[in-house]
Order: C-alpha cells, then structure tokens, then sequence
C-alpha cells in the first residue's frame, strides 16, 4: 500500500478530484496547507501598505491505494494540476505499513 | 425510556415503585411524544411525588425529619429522564436511623434504574453549602418539600433566601459569571446546529437562572415578581413563557426519543424531534430547518430576556424619550446605542404603543435614525437584537422576516442567517473604527472608504436574500435592491451597498477558486469592480463577512489568497490598465463585434474571445477582430503561417495580422521575415490565445517602395515557413541584408533596462537604440536566447531612433526579478546591439521615417 501525497495549487483542487475520480479513486483527503519552495515568499502591497506573505497558500492532496495505483495517482494529479509555472506544487509516494478501516475492523489492502 | 423490568425483578420490586413505573409509562404513552410540555412534566414529578412518600412512610423517620425535592423535581419540571434530586433534613441527633430513611427509600429507585441524587443535612449544614456551593444554593431555592417536618425546611429555606437576598447584587453577580462559564462550555442554543437544550445559552437552566434572580430580588418571586419590579416586561414574560414550554417539548421529546438522559439535540435525531412535535416540510424549509428555526427563536427570546432582567437589575433600565412615531421608535434605539442601555419595560411598553404600519415609510428622518444605529457598531446591532426581539425590526425592514433565526446548513456557518448579517455589521462597523490594527490592508481599505454607511449597510444586507431557495448572491442583489430603494438613500450610498450585496463573493470565490497569477482574471475582476473604493469595501466586506461565518472561514490561508488577489486588482486599477471606463469600453467593444459578426453563431463568437486575451479586444479596432475571427478558428498545422492585410494608420503602411502555432522564438523569425521581405516593422502587437496560437498584428512599411501587394505577403509567409522548418538561417540573411546599406548617420546610445512596476504579471524590457534594418528582428532574437516569452511588443520609431517595450515572462511564467537576471538580460542585450553599431548596415537615407 502506498500514500500519495500531493501539494497543489488551490484552484487546481476541483480538476485534481475530477482527474482522480475520473480513474476510479474512491477516496481522498484534502488539507488547505501553507508553505513554500522554490517559489518562496514575497512582499505584497496595497495602497503603500506593505505586508510579507511569508508562506503560500496550497493545498494538501492525499490519496491511500494498492501498490500498483499508485503511478496512476501521480500521473493524473500531475496532468491535472500542471499549469508550467512556478508554484505547481509537488507529489511524493510513501509506502504505508498498515491501514485500517475503524467502522469494520478490516486490514492492510481491504481497507484501503 | 428506561428498560421495563423483567418479571423476576418485578417479583421483588416495592409495589409503590412498580406502581411508579407503570404510571410513568402510561405517561409517556398518554402524548405523542412532541407534546410532553410543562404540564407532562408537572404530573410526571407528581408521580415520583407519591412514590417518594409513600417510601419515606414505610421507612418510619424519626421526628423532625423532613424530605425536599430539589432542582426541577421541586419546581414541577421533570422530563421523561431526568435526575431526581432529593434532600434529607434532619436534626442532627440520630444520623443513623436517617441513614436507614434514606436507604430505604433510595436503594429500590436506584434498582429501578432511576437517576437519583441525594444530600443528607442538617439545616446549619444546609446554608453552609448554600454559602459555598452556588448550585447548591440555587437548587435548594427551588426546593419544594415532599413529606415529613415541614417547619425544618421553612427553617432551611429561609435561611438559603436570606442569603440571597441580604446580597442579592453579589448573588446576581455569581449568576451571571456562572451562566458566562456555562455558556461557554455548552455553546448556545440559537447558534449551534447541535444545541444543548438545557445547559446552552438561551436555554432551560437560563429560564431558572431568571426564577433565582426572582427569589433573590422580588417577593414573592417568579416572573410575576420580577415584572412588577420592574425588572421584566409583560411581552418579555409572555416570550419567556412561551420559551420554556417549547424548550421542555424539545428536551422531552429528545428523552423519549433516545432513551437516554441526554439534552444535546444531535444532528441524526433532528428529523425524528421534528416530526414528532409537528414540523413538517414546508417550500425553501424542511421540516428539520423549521424545528431549528423554532428553538433559534425561542432560545434567542430567553437569551435576551434574561440579559434584560439582569442587567436592568444591575445597571439600571434606559429610559430614553420616545416620541409616539416610527422615526421617533428608531432614535430611541439610537439612544439606547449610544448609552449601551437595556430599554426598561416602561419604555417597551410606550415603544408598544407606537403604531407601526407594516412596512414603516422611510422618511428622511427614519432613514437618518436607521442609520445613526448602524453606526453605533456593536451597540448598534445590541439595538438591533433588541428591535427584532420585540418585533420592531422587520417592520421598518420586511425583508428581515424570512432569514430570522434560519439556520444554515454547511461546515462554515456557525449562525443562522440574521444572526450572520448582526454579526457582518459588528464586524464591518469594527473595521471601519481603528480596533483591528493587524490587518494592514484593512486599515489602508477602511481609510480609502468615504461613504462608511454604505459598507454598513452592505454588510446588513449582504446576504439578505439567503433563504434557502436558489443562489443566494443574486437573490440577496435583489432583495437589498428593493431594500435600499425604499430607504431614500443618497445616490452614490444607495448604489454602493448594492454593489457590495452583489458581488459579496467576487473576491474570496476568485482567490480561492480561480489562477490569480492569470492577468486576463484580474483583469476582469477589476473591471467588476471598476474602482478602488470598491475593491477596499469588497475587502472589507470579505474580512467581516469571514469573521461572522466562523473561525473556518477567514483562515491566514484564505486570507493570503484574497489579500494577494486585492493588491493585483488594486494596481491594474491605479494604473488605469482596466477599470470603470476601460470596462465600459471592453464591454462596448464587445457588443460592436457582435453586431459585425451577427451572421455568425453566437457560440463561435463566444469560444472566440474566450481564447482571446482582455488586451487584444481592448486594443485590435473591432473590424479588424472581426477579419481575423474566420484566420484563428480552425486548428492551424505546425508550420502553417496564415495572414491577413489591410490599410495601416497612414498612407503608405499596412497592417499585417499573422496567425501561427505559437512556440519559442516565433517574434523573432516574424521580424527576421519581414526585414527579408524588405519590410521595416513600425509597431507590433503580440498576443497568445489560451490554446497557443499566436496572433501577431503589425504595422510595415517597404523599406524601400511604398507599395507592397500581395505578391510581398507571399514572399513573407514563405520566408517565415522555411524558418519556422529550420530551413533557412535568418541570422544570417538578415546579417547580409545589413551589410549592403550604409550604417545610419545618427548614432543614439543605446539604452537598456528592465522595469517591475509596470505590471503585476510581466517585467518591461525596454530597448532603446538606433534604428537599423532587421533591428526588432536582433533583440527578440536576444530575448527568446534569454529563455524570455515576450507577450506584448509595443515598437515605436522616431526619426531613426527606435524605442522598444517587451512585456516578457520567464521561462516558469515568473516576472524576471532577481537583480543577477537582469543584469544578464541587460548585458546580452547592450552587447547584441553595441555587435550591430559596430558592424556596417542601417537604414538607407530614402526609407521613409515613422515620425
């Protein structure tokens, strides 16, 4: 079993869901997340009022399948949320020890 | 409801307590269980009444013992399961036969499975706990005896009441401070969408907090002692009456429900309560919704009546004037703001008296005291409150009566509509005062603001129209639309607040959902906005709106989104890039190539400037769109070059569009082309459909003859073809070109820097040098080997100097802004073009100039 972890543009979430759903993804978590890359920071102003956002805003896609989906998560987040510029986000995939479903009890790949 | 027993416990259960149970099961089952209100409640502690004697009279206590029913079995108020709460008193001296009294009568309860709490004292023990324990205290106030010595307890009782009332100030005071903890621990009632009917605030323990109060300050007490105090008014007891007996319903309902003692009315048995005490679903409100609506209702009444009681008790009642007038009903509240009062019942009563039509005329007057309210920010919306309460408010404002107390269904509301809006206004009225200081843009929007009525009422108003039919933001337009129009607002207010109501969600709905690094969306944006005053108010509007939706809704997350999204808008708006003319221009441009197209479908015009960028509608004369709809609309091959020619400004220049798949370096070989096909480029207009075509519009002249024909064109699209295959080195030819003509006799220096203050989404490489044949053809050759992407190329010629305007992105689509970039930009380019001076070629002297 693997985790997929993906960080991606907030406006990209709904094509990103729509892209997982499309290949059978049953489940997904998302987390509005902060941070920063290569990207880094900047210093916004209004009116000369200046302000440093220091992070920025993403968000955290997480996706828990088979060993062998996992390929196919990563291609269809990449597709989905590449815009080619700065800031696209990143994906990683971790091997998960153990998964379990709290309603029935069920173990490793029956729960995922 | 608790299990039946079995028939072996049956066998030795006391009878009383058999017979208990079996009369409280023909209790329950006498109403549905949506009708166990305060008189089911009163004969279900008459039951345990009889039951608790009849135990206490077997057990055979000694003299001057008495038994007292505490807490709501001494008022008469049992639900279906609640705790009995039960008091020994006794003397003192034979503590253990009262220990037997006690077990004989608990030990066959407790078996039976009831709940039931006991205290065992003597009275000096009684006021010791009084004086220590306020629920103690409180319970005993409630306390009602049952058998026994009744002289003990009137001992027992009077010294607890003469506790209170030697300090009743400093007993109110432990009141309130305990309803405060409470509340915070349970929530409230009118607000949370899984209320606790009991402990909440606005809920049953707040209706005894008001019976302790009475106790404590009026003889005899209960509401009717406190109203004649002066301390409630008649329609605030009515409410409160009203209030309770819905309150018990709901608690009972939920018992009967469950089974279980528990008064938090979660989500899964809404439906079921609902139905059972006779909601049903109604257009734009299920039935769940309007039992949530009810209990909002009731519990907002007991919140504010118990406030009043308290703080007219410890503060004093305002009694501000009030002249028998709509206008003079709404300067009363105005007062009331400005003093933070709580308006005495003498004062209700007059305010009572004052004939309202329904709806008030808003006179000048009206509208003034309105919003002299508003302005008073959260005293304002306490005056609010208290207008809806007693129902003032939706005379003057009809359009509050459908989203009172409607709760909202999603993750982020906490509140019911009305209760949103009261809380928007704070929020707004806040902003616009100088206590948020954390908030930079807000304190740099509230003070580009002038007209801060409008952002109150916006604020009011924003989601007027929410009650649960169809989209509310258009809805909400409409409905403060009608509003505000009947108020006789000034013009410019009038027009603002519904401005606001209508695009409440613009900017957090964008930045959160849509590419704010797309120019063309902020572009947009702003030519909704049209202004900088109303971007701050959305702003402002956003932030408040946010603050009164819930601690999920304005996050440091979204707020980074929406703040970056604000300083784009507010600089395409400062440099007059778009706004409320440009819109007004954009949006008649529009309308002129639909009326050149009529003959097209509408959809393909539609698809057509949805691929075009705001900048070529804004710039390309409406004709000339129309000429080149036919060039961009079928999907165009690798090398395939189209173009279309026409007139230029003036005599002898022609404007050329190309059409190609767009792709790194394609401005480059267009200029290289044209100095081939002797053409010298007087302007350039750059632009990149969504799906990557290029469409380039330039101005040419010959080099050499004013007349160019068709055949030059040819000539042209060939040239580019071949070099677009990589079948032709235009550097070279352009190289040779140059070589045969003299070098130009006016030497300009050359100038070269790169600005980040012209927009928000490019750097502007500016060039600045003389001119020389294939000169626009050197520098994007430079460009595109920098790895820039130029979007829009503005040449202009003077004389035999040129000065060029790149907007270009980098190769990641980032403005170029690191000092080390630029340096190397401004470095390659100076050293192509110093190259060129050095080299032979110009212009010859005959070639007409632009100037």
């Amino acid at each position: 079993m693997k985790l997929v972890v993906g960080i991606v543009k907030p406006f990209k979430l709904d094509e990103v869901k729509e892209a997982l759903r499309e290949i059978g993804v049953a489940g997904l978590t998302t987390t509005e997340v902060e941070g920063f890359g290569r990207q880094r920071g900047h210093t916004e102003v209004y009116r000369g009022a200046e302000y440093q956002v220091d992070f920025v805003p993403k968000v955290k896609v997480e996706v828990l399948c088979g060993d062998d989906q996992a390929d196919g998560i990563v291609d269809a987040i990449t597709k989905a949320a590449r815009t080619g510029k700065i800031g696209d986000g990143k994906i990683w995939v971790t091997q998960v020890e153990e998964v379990l479903r709290i309603r029935t009890g069920e173990r490793g790949a029956d729960a995922v | 409801m608790s299990e039946g027993p079995t028939p072996s416990e049956m066998a030795k259960r006391p009878e009383q307590v058999a017979r208990l149970l079996d009369r409280l099961r023909a209790l329950n089952l006498a109403y549905s269980p949506g009708h166990h209100g305060r008189w089911s409640a009163a004969r279900r502690a008459g039951l345990f009444d009889v039951c608790l004697r009849e135990l206490f009279a077997e057990g055979d206590p000694p003299a001057g013992v008495a038994m007292v029913a505490l807490g709501g079995h001494g008022r008469g108020e049992l639900a279906p399961l609640s705790d009995i709460d039960l008091l020994i008193l006794h003397p003192g001296d034979r503590p253990a036969e009262v220990a037997a009294v006690a077990e004989k009568i608990l030990y066959p309860l407790w078996d039976a499975g009831f709940a039931v709490g006991h205290a065992v004292r003597t009275v000096p023990e009684c006021t010791a706990v009084a004086v220590e324990r306020l629920d103690a205290a409180t319970a005993m106030l409630d306390g009602r005896v049952l058998t026994g010595d009744e002289a003990v307890w009137r001992e027992a009782h009077a010294s607890v009441l003469r506790l209170v009332r030697d300090e009743p100030w400093a007993f109110a005071g432990r009141l309130l401070a305990d309803a405060h903890e409470r509340h915070g621990r349970f929530g409230s009632v009118s607000h949370l969408i899984e209320p606790d009917v009991k402990e909440g605030a606005g809920g049953l323990r707040d209706v005894c907090s008001l019976g302790w109060l009475a106790a404590a300050v009026a003889d005899p007490g209960g509401p009717e002692g406190l109203e004649a105090e002066g301390l409630l008014g008649a329609a605030e007891r009515q409410a409160l009456d009203a209030a309770q007996e819905f309150l018990v319903r709901v608690r009972s309902a939920l018992h009967l429900a469950t089974g279980r003692a528990t008064d938090r009315l979660y989500l899964d048995q809404q439906a079921e309560i609902a139905h059972s005490l006779g909601f049903a679903d109604e257009p734009g409100l299920r039935a769940v919704d309007g039992l949530m609506r009810a209990l909002s209702e009731h519990a907002r009444q007991v919140e504010h009546v118990v406030a009043n009681a308290f703080n007219r008790f410890l503060e004093g009642g305002s009694q501000p004037e009030v002249v028998p007038s709509p206008e003079g009903v709404l300067r009363a509240f105005a007062s009331l703001a400005r003093e933070r009062g709580v308006m005495s019942p003498a004062t209700l009563d007059l305010i009572d008296a004052v004939e309202l039509p329904a709806p008030v005329e808003w006179t000048e007057g009206v509208c003034e005291a309105f919003l002299e309210i508003l302005r008073a920010g959260e005293e304002g919306v306490r005056a609010l409150e208290a207008m809806d309460r007693i129902g003032v408010l939706e005379r003057f404002l009809p359009e509050w009566a459908p989203i009172r107390c409607r709760p909202q269904r999603d993750p982020y509301h906490r509140y019911t509509v009305d209760m949103h809006l009261l809380q928007a206004l704070g929020g707004m009225a806040r902003l616009l005062g100088d206590a948020e200081r954390d908030d930079p843009l807000a304190v740099e929007a509230a003070g580009l603001v002038s007209d801060g009525d409008a952002l109150l009422l916006g604020a009011l108003l924003h989601d007027i129209g929410k009650t649960g039919e169809g989209n509310h933001v258009p809805a909400s337009a409409r409905v403060a639309a009608e509003a505000l129009d009947r108020m006789g607002l000034p013009e410019p207010t009038r027009e603002l607040a519904a401005f606001m109501v209508a695009q409440h969600l613009l900017l957090p709905d964008t930045a959160t959902r849509r590419d704010i690094g797309d120019e063309d969306l902020v572009l947009d944006v702003a030519a909704k906005v049209g202004v900088p005053e109303r971007l701050a108010a959305l702003y402002l509007l956003a932030v408040a709106d946010a603050g009164a939706t819930g601690p999920l809704a304005w996050t440091p997350w979204r707020a980074a989104l929406v703040r970056e999204l604000v300083t784009k808008v507010q600089r395409v708006l400062e440099r007059g890039d778009m706004g409320t003319e440009t819109a007004e221009q954009l949006a008649e441009r529009v309308r002129t190539l639909r009326q050149l197209l009529a003959t097209e479908e509408p959809g393909e015009v539609d698809r057509f400037l949805l691929r075009m960028p705001r900048s070529y509608v804004l710039t390309v004369p409406p004709d000339e769109i129309a000429a080149h709809v036919p060039l961009v609309r079928k999907p165009i091959g690798a090398s395939e070059v189209r173009t279309i020619s026409g007139q230029g400004s003036r005599e002898g220049t022609f404007e050329l569009t190309v059409v190609a798949a767009d792709r790194p370096g394609l401005l480059s070989w267009i200029a290289g082309a044209f100095t081939l096909a002797g053409l010298s480029i007087l302007s350039a207009k750059v632009f990149t459909t969504e799906d990557g075509v290029a469409v380039d519009v330039f101005e040419v002249e010959g080099l050499f003859e004013r007349d160019v024909g068709e055949e030059r064109w040819r000539d042209f699209r060939s040239t580019l073809r071949k070099a677009m295959e990589g079948r032709l080195r235009l550097a070279h030819g352009v190289a040779e070109k140059r070589k045969r003509y003299p070098a130009p006799r006016d030497e300009f220096p050359i100038e070269v820097a790169v600005h980040n203050d012209a927009s928000d989404f490019f750097s502007v490489v500016e060039v600045g040098t003389t001119d020389r044949i294939g000169l626009l053809f050197e520098v994007t050759r430079t460009l595109q080997e920098l790895r820039l992407d130029v979007r829009l190329a503005k040449v202009a010629t003077y004389g035999s100097r040129v000065v060029d305007a790149f907007y270009v992105r980098d190769e990641l689509g980032r403005k170029v802004e690191e000092a080390q970039r630029i340096d190397e930009i401004e470095g390659a380019l100076r050293a192509r073009l110093e190259g060129l001076s050095a080299a032979p070629g110009a212009p010859p002297a005959l070639a007409p100039s632009a100037s």
